[in-house]
Protein backbone atom coordinates (compact mmCIF):
# COMPACT_ATOMS: atom_id res chain seq x y z
CA UNK A 1 0.00 0.00 0.00
CA UNK A 2 1.45 3.30 -1.02
CA UNK A 3 -1.30 5.89 -0.74
CA UNK A 4 -1.36 8.70 -3.27
CA UNK A 5 -2.38 8.72 -6.92
CA UNK A 6 -3.45 5.58 -8.67
CA UNK A 7 -3.88 4.39 -12.22
CA UNK A 8 -7.04 2.71 -13.34
CA UNK A 9 -6.43 -1.02 -13.48
CA UNK A 10 -8.93 -3.40 -14.99
CA UNK A 11 -9.75 -6.50 -12.97
CA UNK A 12 -8.93 -8.72 -15.91
CA UNK A 13 -5.22 -8.02 -15.37
CA UNK A 14 -5.35 -10.46 -12.46
CA UNK A 15 -6.07 -13.34 -14.82
CA UNK A 16 -2.42 -12.95 -15.85
CA UNK A 17 -1.41 -13.86 -12.29
CA UNK A 18 -3.37 -17.09 -12.63
CA UNK A 19 -1.72 -17.75 -15.99
CA UNK A 20 1.72 -17.13 -14.46
CA UNK A 21 0.84 -19.48 -11.58
CA UNK A 22 -0.02 -22.19 -14.09
CA UNK A 23 3.23 -21.64 -15.98
CA UNK A 24 5.28 -21.81 -12.78
CA UNK A 25 3.55 -25.01 -11.66
CA UNK A 26 4.13 -26.57 -15.09
CA UNK A 27 7.84 -25.74 -14.91
CA UNK A 28 7.96 -27.27 -11.42
CA UNK A 29 6.26 -30.49 -12.54
CA UNK A 30 8.53 -30.82 -15.57
CA UNK A 31 11.65 -30.20 -13.45
CA UNK A 32 10.46 -32.76 -10.88
CA UNK A 33 9.73 -35.30 -13.60
CA UNK A 34 13.16 -34.77 -15.15
CA UNK A 35 15.29 -34.52 -12.01
CA UNK A 36 13.36 -36.41 -9.35
CA UNK A 37 11.64 -39.13 -11.34
CA UNK A 38 13.92 -39.36 -14.39
CA UNK A 39 17.51 -38.96 -13.28
CA UNK A 40 16.55 -39.67 -9.67
CA UNK A 41 15.19 -43.15 -10.41
CA UNK A 42 18.28 -44.02 -12.47
CA UNK A 43 20.45 -42.85 -9.59
CA UNK A 44 18.32 -44.84 -7.16
CA UNK A 45 18.92 -48.00 -9.19
CA UNK A 46 22.65 -47.28 -9.12
CA UNK A 47 22.43 -46.81 -5.37
CA UNK A 48 20.53 -50.11 -4.94
CA UNK A 49 23.19 -51.90 -6.99
CA UNK A 50 26.03 -50.31 -5.01
CA UNK A 51 24.32 -51.18 -1.71
CA UNK A 52 23.71 -54.78 -2.80
CA UNK A 53 27.35 -55.10 -3.91
CA UNK A 54 28.55 -53.79 -0.55
CA UNK A 55 26.26 -56.05 1.48
CA UNK A 56 27.24 -59.07 -0.61
CA UNK A 57 30.89 -58.24 -0.09
CA UNK A 58 30.39 -58.01 3.66
CA UNK A 59 29.20 -61.63 3.68
CA UNK A 60 32.03 -62.76 1.45
CA UNK A 61 35.15 -63.72 3.46
CA UNK A 62 37.38 -63.56 0.37
CA UNK A 63 36.87 -59.79 -0.05
CA UNK A 64 39.74 -57.75 1.38
CA UNK A 65 39.29 -54.86 3.82
CA UNK A 66 40.50 -52.39 1.20
CA UNK A 67 37.98 -53.62 -1.34
CA UNK A 68 35.20 -53.53 1.24
CA UNK A 69 36.10 -49.95 2.08
CA UNK A 70 36.07 -49.07 -1.61
CA UNK A 71 32.61 -50.61 -2.05
CA UNK A 72 31.36 -48.76 1.01
CA UNK A 73 32.56 -45.45 -0.46
CA UNK A 74 30.87 -46.28 -3.73
CA UNK A 75 27.63 -46.96 -1.89
CA UNK A 76 27.84 -43.63 -0.04
CA UNK A 77 28.65 -41.75 -3.27
CA UNK A 78 25.73 -43.41 -5.05
CA UNK A 79 23.39 -42.53 -2.17
CA UNK A 80 24.49 -38.88 -2.13
CA UNK A 81 24.21 -38.68 -5.91
CA UNK A 82 20.64 -40.02 -5.71
CA UNK A 83 19.80 -37.56 -2.93
CA UNK A 84 21.10 -34.66 -5.03
CA UNK A 85 18.65 -35.27 -7.87
CA UNK A 86 15.69 -36.43 -5.79
CA UNK A 87 15.89 -33.55 -3.29
CA UNK A 88 16.50 -31.00 -6.07
CA UNK A 89 13.48 -32.32 -7.99
CA UNK A 90 11.10 -32.48 -5.03
CA UNK A 91 12.24 -29.06 -3.76
CA UNK A 92 11.63 -27.44 -7.15
CA UNK A 93 8.19 -29.08 -7.24
CA UNK A 94 7.27 -27.89 -3.74
CA UNK A 95 8.51 -24.32 -4.11
CA UNK A 96 6.88 -23.93 -7.52
CA UNK A 97 3.62 -25.31 -6.07
CA UNK A 98 3.84 -22.74 -3.24
CA UNK A 99 4.64 -19.97 -5.77
CA UNK A 100 1.68 -21.07 -7.90
CA UNK A 101 -0.72 -21.27 -4.97
CA UNK A 102 0.42 -17.88 -3.64
CA UNK A 103 0.22 -16.10 -6.99
CA UNK A 104 -2.82 -18.00 -8.24
CA UNK A 105 -5.00 -17.54 -5.15
CA UNK A 106 -3.93 -13.89 -4.78
CA UNK A 107 -4.79 -13.29 -8.43
CA UNK A 108 -8.08 -15.18 -8.18
CA UNK A 109 -9.24 -13.25 -5.10
CA UNK A 110 -8.65 -9.99 -6.96
CA UNK A 111 -10.12 -11.23 -10.22
CA UNK A 112 -13.50 -11.98 -8.62
CA UNK A 113 -13.66 -8.63 -6.81
CA UNK A 114 -16.18 -6.12 -8.15
CA UNK A 115 -14.51 -3.69 -10.55
CA UNK A 116 -13.31 -0.58 -8.70
CA UNK A 117 -14.36 2.45 -10.73
CA UNK A 118 -12.59 4.94 -8.47
CA UNK A 119 -9.20 6.05 -9.71
CA UNK A 120 -7.17 9.13 -8.98
CA UNK A 121 -6.36 10.63 -12.31
CA UNK A 122 -7.10 14.16 -11.18
CA UNK A 123 -4.12 15.29 -9.18
CA UNK A 124 -4.93 17.68 -6.39
CA UNK A 125 -3.73 18.04 -2.84
CA UNK A 126 -6.66 16.14 -1.40
CA UNK A 127 -5.67 13.00 -3.28
CA UNK A 128 -2.08 13.18 -2.04
CA UNK A 129 -3.32 12.23 1.40
CA UNK A 130 -2.78 8.69 2.63
CA UNK A 131 -5.90 6.61 2.01
CA UNK A 132 -5.17 4.09 4.74
CA UNK A 133 -4.98 0.34 4.41
CA UNK A 134 -6.23 -2.55 6.48
CA UNK A 135 -3.97 -5.02 4.63
CA UNK A 136 -1.00 -5.01 7.07
CA UNK A 137 -3.19 -5.67 10.10
CA UNK A 138 -5.12 -8.41 8.25
CA UNK A 139 -1.79 -9.96 7.28
CA UNK A 140 -0.51 -9.80 10.86
CA UNK A 141 -3.71 -11.38 12.19
CA UNK A 142 -3.20 -14.22 9.72
CA UNK A 143 0.39 -14.72 10.85
CA UNK A 144 -0.77 -14.75 14.48
CA UNK A 145 -3.37 -17.46 13.77
CA UNK A 146 -0.92 -19.48 11.68
CA UNK A 147 1.74 -19.45 14.38
CA UNK A 148 -0.77 -20.26 17.13
CA UNK A 149 -1.77 -23.39 15.24
CA UNK A 150 1.72 -24.18 13.96
CA UNK A 151 2.73 -26.91 16.48
CA UNK A 152 -0.48 -28.88 15.80
CA UNK A 153 -0.09 -28.16 12.07
CA UNK A 154 3.38 -29.73 12.08
CA UNK A 155 2.16 -32.75 14.04
CA UNK A 156 -0.68 -33.27 11.56
CA UNK A 157 1.71 -33.02 8.62
CA UNK A 158 4.09 -35.47 10.25
CA UNK A 159 1.21 -37.92 10.72
CA UNK A 160 0.12 -37.39 7.11
CA UNK A 161 3.63 -38.20 5.89
CA UNK A 162 3.70 -41.33 8.11
CA UNK A 163 6.44 -39.88 10.26
CA UNK A 164 4.69 -40.80 13.52
CA UNK A 165 1.72 -39.64 15.60
CA UNK A 166 -1.99 -39.83 14.84
CA UNK A 167 -3.58 -37.62 12.22
CA UNK A 168 -6.40 -35.37 13.40
CA UNK A 169 -7.95 -33.00 10.86
CA UNK A 170 -8.71 -30.53 13.64
CA UNK A 171 -4.98 -29.92 14.07
CA UNK A 172 -4.90 -28.27 10.66
CA UNK A 173 -7.78 -25.84 11.28
CA UNK A 174 -6.11 -22.91 13.04
CA UNK A 175 -3.06 -22.72 10.78
CA UNK A 176 -5.16 -23.16 7.65
CA UNK A 177 -7.41 -20.35 8.82
CA UNK A 178 -4.27 -18.25 9.42
CA UNK A 179 -2.97 -18.99 5.91
CA UNK A 180 -6.37 -18.02 4.46
CA UNK A 181 -6.36 -14.70 6.32
CA UNK A 182 -2.74 -14.11 5.22
CA UNK A 183 -3.76 -14.67 1.58
CA UNK A 184 -6.69 -12.26 1.90
CA UNK A 185 -4.38 -9.62 3.42
CA UNK A 186 -1.73 -10.15 0.74
CA UNK A 187 -4.27 -10.09 -2.11
CA UNK A 188 -5.77 -6.88 -0.78
CA UNK A 189 -2.28 -5.39 -0.45
CA UNK A 190 -1.52 -6.26 -4.08
CA UNK A 191 -4.83 -4.76 -5.19
CA UNK A 192 -3.97 -1.51 -3.46
CA UNK A 193 -0.38 -1.35 -4.70
CA UNK A 194 -0.81 -2.44 -8.31
CA UNK A 195 -2.33 0.83 -9.58
CA UNK A 196 0.19 2.98 -7.67
CA UNK A 197 2.07 5.17 -10.12
CA UNK A 198 4.48 6.75 -7.68
CA UNK A 199 2.97 10.13 -6.97
CA UNK A 200 1.86 10.94 -3.45
CA UNK A 201 4.30 8.69 -1.59
CA UNK A 202 3.73 9.27 2.11
CA UNK A 203 6.34 11.56 3.63
CA UNK A 204 7.35 11.60 7.30
CA UNK A 205 6.49 14.95 8.88
CA UNK A 206 8.47 14.74 12.10
CA UNK A 207 12.01 13.97 13.29
CA UNK A 208 14.13 11.96 12.87
CA UNK A 209 12.91 10.94 9.41
CA UNK A 210 11.31 14.27 8.50
CA UNK A 211 10.99 14.63 4.73
CA UNK A 212 11.81 10.97 4.06
CA UNK A 213 9.50 8.36 2.58
CA UNK A 214 7.69 6.61 5.42
CA UNK A 215 7.90 3.24 3.69
CA UNK A 216 11.67 3.50 3.36
CA UNK A 217 12.14 4.59 6.98
CA UNK A 218 9.87 1.77 8.12
CA UNK A 219 11.84 -0.73 6.13
CA UNK A 220 15.11 0.38 7.72
CA UNK A 221 13.59 0.03 11.18
CA UNK A 222 12.42 -3.45 10.18
CA UNK A 223 15.93 -4.33 8.96
CA UNK A 224 17.28 -3.06 12.27
CA UNK A 225 15.07 -5.57 14.09
CA UNK A 226 16.21 -8.31 11.73
CA UNK A 227 19.83 -7.55 12.62
CA UNK A 228 18.92 -8.37 16.22
CA UNK A 229 17.27 -11.65 15.19
CA UNK A 230 20.41 -12.83 13.41
CA UNK A 231 22.59 -11.51 16.24
CA UNK A 232 20.82 -13.91 18.61
CA UNK A 233 21.71 -16.85 16.38
CA UNK A 234 25.27 -15.68 16.03
CA UNK A 235 25.83 -15.02 19.73
CA UNK A 236 24.31 -18.42 20.58
CA UNK A 237 26.64 -20.03 18.07
CA UNK A 238 29.62 -18.17 19.49
CA UNK A 239 28.58 -19.22 22.99
CA UNK A 240 28.59 -22.92 22.19
CA UNK A 241 31.35 -22.82 19.63
CA UNK A 242 33.92 -21.37 22.03
CA UNK A 243 33.20 -24.26 24.38
CA UNK A 244 33.56 -27.05 21.82
CA UNK A 245 36.69 -29.09 21.48
CA UNK A 246 36.91 -28.75 17.70
CA UNK A 247 39.64 -30.33 15.61
CA UNK A 248 41.37 -26.99 15.33
CA UNK A 249 41.19 -26.43 19.10
CA UNK A 250 42.42 -29.99 19.70
CA UNK A 251 45.40 -29.57 17.38
CA UNK A 252 46.26 -26.28 19.08
CA UNK A 253 46.08 -27.91 22.51
CA UNK A 254 43.17 -25.71 23.55
CA UNK A 255 40.88 -28.53 24.70
CA UNK A 256 40.60 -29.43 28.36
CA UNK A 257 43.34 -31.58 29.92
CA UNK A 258 43.01 -35.24 29.01
CA UNK A 259 40.80 -34.63 25.95
CA UNK A 260 41.22 -37.31 23.32
CA UNK A 261 40.34 -37.38 19.64
CA UNK A 262 37.08 -39.01 20.65
CA UNK A 263 36.06 -35.76 22.39
CA UNK A 264 36.33 -33.71 19.20
CA UNK A 265 33.08 -31.98 18.26
CA UNK A 266 32.38 -32.06 14.53
CA UNK A 267 30.84 -28.87 13.14
CA UNK A 268 29.08 -28.38 9.81
CA UNK A 269 32.28 -26.95 8.34
CA UNK A 270 34.09 -30.17 9.36
CA UNK A 271 31.73 -32.04 7.05
CA UNK A 272 31.75 -29.49 4.26
CA UNK A 273 35.21 -27.92 4.19
CA UNK A 274 38.00 -29.66 2.29
CA UNK A 275 40.31 -31.06 4.95
CA UNK A 276 37.52 -30.90 7.54
CA UNK A 277 37.76 -33.22 10.55
CA UNK A 278 34.81 -35.42 9.49
CA UNK A 279 36.82 -36.54 6.48
CA UNK A 280 33.89 -36.05 4.13
CA UNK A 281 34.71 -32.56 2.86
CA UNK A 282 35.98 -31.92 -0.64
CA UNK A 283 35.36 -29.60 -3.56
CA UNK A 284 31.88 -31.02 -4.17
CA UNK A 285 30.65 -30.75 -0.59
CA UNK A 286 31.73 -27.12 -0.44
CA UNK A 287 30.28 -26.33 -3.84
CA UNK A 288 26.57 -25.75 -2.97
CA UNK A 289 27.42 -23.25 -0.22
CA UNK A 290 29.96 -21.51 -2.42
CA UNK A 291 27.59 -21.37 -5.40
CA UNK A 292 24.87 -20.02 -3.12
CA UNK A 293 27.17 -17.26 -1.94
CA UNK A 294 27.80 -16.19 -5.52
CA UNK A 295 24.10 -16.60 -6.35
CA UNK A 296 23.08 -14.17 -3.62
CA UNK A 297 25.67 -11.61 -4.68
CA UNK A 298 24.63 -11.87 -8.32
CA UNK A 299 20.97 -11.59 -7.31
CA UNK A 300 21.81 -8.46 -5.33
CA UNK A 301 23.29 -7.03 -8.51
CA UNK A 302 20.35 -8.05 -10.72
CA UNK A 303 17.89 -6.31 -8.42
CA UNK A 304 20.10 -3.19 -8.53
CA UNK A 305 19.99 -3.44 -12.32
CA UNK A 306 16.19 -3.79 -12.23
CA UNK A 307 15.93 -0.60 -10.18
CA UNK A 308 18.51 1.25 -12.24
CA UNK A 309 16.65 0.31 -15.43
CA UNK A 310 13.28 1.31 -13.96
CA UNK A 311 14.62 4.67 -12.79
CA UNK A 312 16.49 5.37 -16.02
CA UNK A 313 14.99 8.15 -18.14
CA UNK A 314 17.09 7.41 -21.22
CA UNK A 315 17.40 3.62 -21.14
CA UNK A 316 18.68 2.01 -24.32
CA UNK A 317 18.52 -1.68 -25.23
CA UNK A 318 21.96 -3.33 -25.04
CA UNK A 319 23.71 -4.56 -28.14
CA UNK A 320 24.52 -8.19 -28.92
CA UNK A 321 22.81 -11.23 -27.44
CA UNK A 322 21.47 -9.33 -24.45
CA UNK A 323 19.26 -7.33 -26.82
CA UNK A 324 16.98 -10.37 -27.09
CA UNK A 325 16.66 -10.67 -23.32
CA UNK A 326 16.30 -6.95 -22.70
CA UNK A 327 14.52 -5.58 -25.78
CA UNK A 328 12.74 -2.73 -24.05
CA UNK A 329 12.68 -1.06 -20.66
CA UNK A 330 9.58 -2.78 -19.30
CA UNK A 331 10.76 -6.24 -20.35
CA UNK A 332 14.27 -5.53 -19.05
CA UNK A 333 12.98 -4.68 -15.56
CA UNK A 334 10.80 -7.79 -15.54
CA UNK A 335 13.61 -10.04 -16.73
CA UNK A 336 16.08 -8.70 -14.18
CA UNK A 337 13.49 -9.47 -11.51
CA UNK A 338 12.94 -12.96 -12.94
CA UNK A 339 16.72 -13.51 -12.87
CA UNK A 340 16.71 -12.50 -9.20
CA UNK A 341 13.81 -14.87 -8.55
CA UNK A 342 15.61 -17.75 -10.26
CA UNK A 343 18.86 -17.15 -8.39
CA UNK A 344 17.00 -17.00 -5.07
CA UNK A 345 15.10 -20.19 -5.91
CA UNK A 346 18.37 -21.89 -6.80
CA UNK A 347 19.66 -20.87 -3.39
CA UNK A 348 16.79 -22.71 -1.68
CA UNK A 349 17.21 -25.82 -3.85
CA UNK A 350 20.97 -26.05 -3.25
CA UNK A 351 20.48 -25.39 0.44
CA UNK A 352 18.13 -28.36 0.81
CA UNK A 353 20.37 -30.60 -1.32
CA UNK A 354 23.25 -29.69 0.99
CA UNK A 355 21.16 -30.34 4.09
CA UNK A 356 20.12 -33.76 2.77
CA UNK A 357 23.80 -34.65 2.31
CA UNK A 358 24.70 -33.46 5.78
CA UNK A 359 21.87 -35.45 7.38
CA UNK A 360 22.84 -38.54 5.37
CA UNK A 361 26.40 -38.19 6.65
CA UNK A 362 25.25 -38.03 10.26
CA UNK A 363 25.15 -34.29 10.91
CA UNK A 364 21.62 -34.15 12.29
CA UNK A 365 19.53 -31.57 14.11
CA UNK A 366 19.62 -33.80 17.19
CA UNK A 367 22.99 -32.42 18.32
CA UNK A 368 23.80 -28.94 19.65
CA UNK A 369 26.10 -28.22 16.70
CA UNK A 370 23.47 -29.51 14.27
CA UNK A 371 20.68 -27.60 15.97
CA UNK A 372 22.41 -24.21 15.86
CA UNK A 373 23.51 -24.79 12.26
CA UNK A 374 20.08 -25.80 10.95
CA UNK A 375 18.23 -23.13 12.93
CA UNK A 376 20.54 -20.30 11.84
CA UNK A 377 20.87 -21.30 8.19
CA UNK A 378 17.20 -22.33 8.12
CA UNK A 379 16.10 -18.94 9.45
CA UNK A 380 18.19 -17.32 6.74
CA UNK A 381 16.69 -19.63 4.11
CA UNK A 382 13.21 -18.71 5.36
CA UNK A 383 14.06 -15.04 4.86
CA UNK A 384 15.19 -15.80 1.33
CA UNK A 385 11.98 -17.70 0.66
CA UNK A 386 9.75 -14.93 2.00
CA UNK A 387 11.68 -12.52 -0.23
CA UNK A 388 10.99 -14.78 -3.21
CA UNK A 389 7.25 -14.75 -2.49
CA UNK A 390 7.31 -10.95 -2.43
CA UNK A 391 9.35 -10.97 -5.62
CA UNK A 392 6.61 -12.95 -7.38
CA UNK A 393 4.37 -9.92 -7.02
CA UNK A 394 7.13 -7.60 -8.26
CA UNK A 395 7.51 -9.78 -11.35
CA UNK A 396 3.74 -9.69 -11.86
CA UNK A 397 3.61 -5.91 -11.54
CA UNK A 398 6.64 -5.51 -13.82
CA UNK A 399 4.91 -7.73 -16.38
CA UNK A 400 1.58 -5.89 -16.28
CA UNK A 401 1.63 -2.29 -15.07
CA UNK A 402 5.41 -1.98 -15.25
CA UNK A 403 7.96 -0.04 -13.21
CA UNK A 404 9.34 3.32 -14.26
CA UNK A 405 11.15 6.31 -12.79
CA UNK A 406 8.03 7.28 -10.82
CA UNK A 407 7.04 4.02 -9.13
CA UNK A 408 10.44 2.27 -9.12
CA UNK A 409 10.75 2.75 -5.36
CA UNK A 410 8.74 -0.47 -4.96
CA UNK A 411 11.81 -2.31 -6.27
CA UNK A 412 14.11 -0.11 -4.19
CA UNK A 413 12.41 -0.94 -0.90
CA UNK A 414 12.24 -4.64 -1.65
CA UNK A 415 15.89 -4.43 -2.75
CA UNK A 416 16.87 -3.15 0.70
CA UNK A 417 15.41 -6.27 2.26
CA UNK A 418 17.05 -8.50 -0.34
CA UNK A 419 20.47 -6.88 0.22
CA UNK A 420 20.04 -7.39 3.94
CA UNK A 421 19.48 -11.10 3.32
CA UNK A 422 22.72 -11.08 1.32
CA UNK A 423 24.45 -9.20 4.14
CA UNK A 424 23.31 -11.79 6.70
CA UNK A 425 24.79 -14.53 4.48
CA UNK A 426 28.11 -12.64 4.45
CA UNK A 427 28.27 -13.41 8.19
CA UNK A 428 26.63 -16.85 8.23
CA UNK A 429 28.60 -18.40 5.37
CA UNK A 430 32.11 -17.94 6.80
CA UNK A 431 31.01 -18.62 10.39
CA UNK A 432 29.16 -21.86 9.70
CA UNK A 433 30.65 -23.16 6.46
CA UNK A 434 34.24 -22.07 6.33
CA UNK A 435 35.37 -21.94 9.96
CA UNK B 1 19.57 2.27 -3.85
CA UNK B 2 18.11 5.73 -4.17
CA UNK B 3 18.80 8.03 -7.09
CA UNK B 4 21.51 10.63 -6.81
CA UNK B 5 24.16 12.20 -9.02
CA UNK B 6 27.52 10.39 -9.09
CA UNK B 7 30.26 12.17 -7.14
CA UNK B 8 33.82 11.43 -6.02
CA UNK B 9 34.86 7.83 -6.60
CA UNK B 10 31.59 7.00 -8.31
CA UNK B 11 32.04 9.78 -10.85
CA UNK B 12 35.71 8.94 -11.38
CA UNK B 13 34.91 5.28 -12.07
CA UNK B 14 32.08 6.23 -14.39
CA UNK B 15 34.26 8.68 -16.33
CA UNK B 16 37.28 6.40 -16.57
CA UNK B 17 35.62 3.08 -17.27
CA UNK B 18 32.12 3.85 -18.46
CA UNK B 19 30.80 1.50 -15.76
CA UNK B 20 28.95 2.70 -12.68
CA UNK B 21 29.72 2.07 -9.02
CA UNK B 22 27.23 -0.80 -8.84
CA UNK B 23 29.15 -2.71 -11.51
CA UNK B 24 32.48 -2.23 -9.75
CA UNK B 25 31.03 -3.02 -6.36
CA UNK B 26 29.68 -6.26 -7.83
CA UNK B 27 33.15 -7.09 -9.20
CA UNK B 28 34.78 -6.42 -5.82
CA UNK B 29 32.20 -8.59 -4.03
CA UNK B 30 32.72 -11.44 -6.49
CA UNK B 31 36.51 -11.22 -6.17
CA UNK B 32 36.52 -11.24 -2.39
CA UNK B 33 34.02 -14.10 -2.25
CA UNK B 34 36.29 -16.09 -4.54
CA UNK B 35 39.21 -15.22 -2.28
CA UNK B 36 37.23 -16.18 0.84
CA UNK B 37 36.14 -19.55 -0.51
CA UNK B 38 39.58 -20.17 -2.04
CA UNK B 39 41.29 -19.57 1.30
CA UNK B 40 39.63 -22.58 2.91
CA UNK B 41 40.33 -24.87 -0.03
CA UNK B 42 44.05 -24.70 0.66
CA UNK B 43 45.82 -26.14 3.68
CA UNK B 44 49.07 -24.35 2.76
CA UNK B 45 49.61 -21.07 0.94
CA UNK B 46 49.93 -22.10 -2.72
CA UNK B 47 53.55 -22.26 -3.86
CA UNK B 48 54.90 -22.31 -0.30
CA UNK B 49 55.10 -24.66 2.68
CA UNK B 50 53.41 -22.16 4.97
CA UNK B 51 50.41 -23.77 6.64
CA UNK B 52 47.17 -21.81 6.77
CA UNK B 53 46.43 -21.72 10.49
CA UNK B 54 43.06 -21.09 12.05
CA UNK B 55 44.21 -17.58 13.00
CA UNK B 56 45.00 -16.88 9.35
CA UNK B 57 41.57 -18.20 8.40
CA UNK B 58 40.01 -15.99 11.11
CA UNK B 59 41.87 -12.96 9.79
CA UNK B 60 40.93 -13.60 6.18
CA UNK B 61 37.28 -14.29 6.96
CA UNK B 62 36.87 -11.23 9.20
CA UNK B 63 38.65 -8.82 6.83
CA UNK B 64 36.80 -10.14 3.78
CA UNK B 65 33.51 -10.05 5.71
CA UNK B 66 34.04 -6.39 6.61
CA UNK B 67 34.89 -5.46 3.01
CA UNK B 68 31.87 -7.32 1.62
CA UNK B 69 29.56 -5.98 4.30
CA UNK B 70 30.69 -2.44 3.57
CA UNK B 71 30.24 -2.92 -0.18
CA UNK B 72 26.70 -4.21 0.19
CA UNK B 73 25.57 -1.69 2.82
CA UNK B 74 27.29 1.38 1.38
CA UNK B 75 26.62 0.92 -2.33
CA UNK B 76 23.90 -1.67 -2.92
CA UNK B 77 21.80 -0.49 0.05
CA UNK B 78 22.96 3.00 -0.78
CA UNK B 79 23.76 4.18 2.72
CA UNK B 80 26.52 6.17 1.02
CA UNK B 81 24.51 8.86 -0.69
CA UNK B 82 21.29 8.57 1.31
CA UNK B 83 20.61 10.92 4.25
CA UNK B 84 22.68 10.13 7.36
CA UNK B 85 19.62 9.14 9.34
CA UNK B 86 19.54 5.82 7.49
CA UNK B 87 23.14 5.05 8.41
CA UNK B 88 22.39 5.95 12.01
CA UNK B 89 19.34 3.68 11.92
CA UNK B 90 21.41 0.85 10.46
CA UNK B 91 24.12 1.30 13.09
CA UNK B 92 21.71 1.63 16.01
CA UNK B 93 21.57 -2.13 16.76
CA UNK B 94 25.36 -2.46 16.70
CA UNK B 95 25.60 -1.63 20.42
CA UNK B 96 23.08 -4.34 21.26
CA UNK B 97 24.74 -6.80 18.94
CA UNK B 98 28.11 -6.19 20.60
CA UNK B 99 26.50 -6.60 24.02
CA UNK B 100 24.98 -9.89 22.91
CA UNK B 101 28.24 -11.17 21.46
CA UNK B 102 30.08 -10.15 24.62
CA UNK B 103 27.47 -11.06 27.21
CA UNK B 104 26.14 -14.24 25.62
CA UNK B 105 28.60 -15.26 22.95
CA UNK B 106 31.67 -14.98 25.11
CA UNK B 107 30.13 -15.88 28.42
CA UNK B 108 31.43 -19.41 28.82
CA UNK B 109 34.49 -19.96 30.98
CA UNK B 110 36.77 -21.31 28.28
CA UNK B 111 36.03 -18.46 25.96
CA UNK B 112 36.69 -15.93 28.68
CA UNK B 113 40.07 -17.36 29.63
CA UNK B 114 41.13 -17.12 26.01
CA UNK B 115 40.43 -13.39 25.90
CA UNK B 116 42.74 -10.58 26.90
CA UNK B 117 41.82 -9.09 30.27
CA UNK B 118 40.51 -5.82 28.84
CA UNK B 119 37.56 -7.53 27.23
CA UNK B 120 36.87 -10.15 29.88
CA UNK B 121 33.48 -9.73 31.51
CA UNK B 122 34.03 -9.39 35.24
CA UNK B 123 31.04 -11.47 36.19
CA UNK B 124 31.36 -14.19 38.80
CA UNK B 125 29.15 -16.64 37.04
CA UNK B 126 31.34 -16.47 33.96
CA UNK B 127 34.20 -18.17 35.77
CA UNK B 128 32.52 -20.01 38.64
CA UNK B 129 29.85 -21.87 36.75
Amino acid sequence: MSGGHNNHVDNSVWSRAIFMAGAILTIGIVAFAALGLGVGSVKHDTYDDAKAAYYDAMDDPTVSEAELEHLHHEEIDAHLSYLTYWVAGITILIISAIYAIFLGIGGFINLIQPQDDHHDDHHDDHHDEHHGSASPIIFCLGVLLFLMGFPDFVEALRALMSQGGTFAAGDLVLSTLGLTVIMIGVANWWREDLPFIGHGEQIATSAPFEGEHIRKAGLWVFIMSEVMVFATFFSSYLRVRTEWCTKWAFDDGKCSVGATEGDIVLTASDYLRPGGAAGTGDFWTMLPGAVNTFALIISSYTIVLALKTAKSKDWEAPKGVLRYLLPDKKTAVRNYLIATLLLGSMFIVLKLVEWSHLVAEGFTVGTVQGSIFYVATGAHGLHVFVGLLIMLYLVFKADTIGYDEDNGQGIEYFGLYWHFVDLAWVVIFPAFYLY
Amino acid sequence: MGEHAATGLEKWLLDKTGKDIYFWNFQVLMFFTLFEVGAVFFEVIPGTDIAITRFMVWGILIVVGIIKGYGIAAYFMHLKGDPRIYTRTALFPVLFVLLMLWGIGLSNPEAVTELPSWCTPDWDYATKR
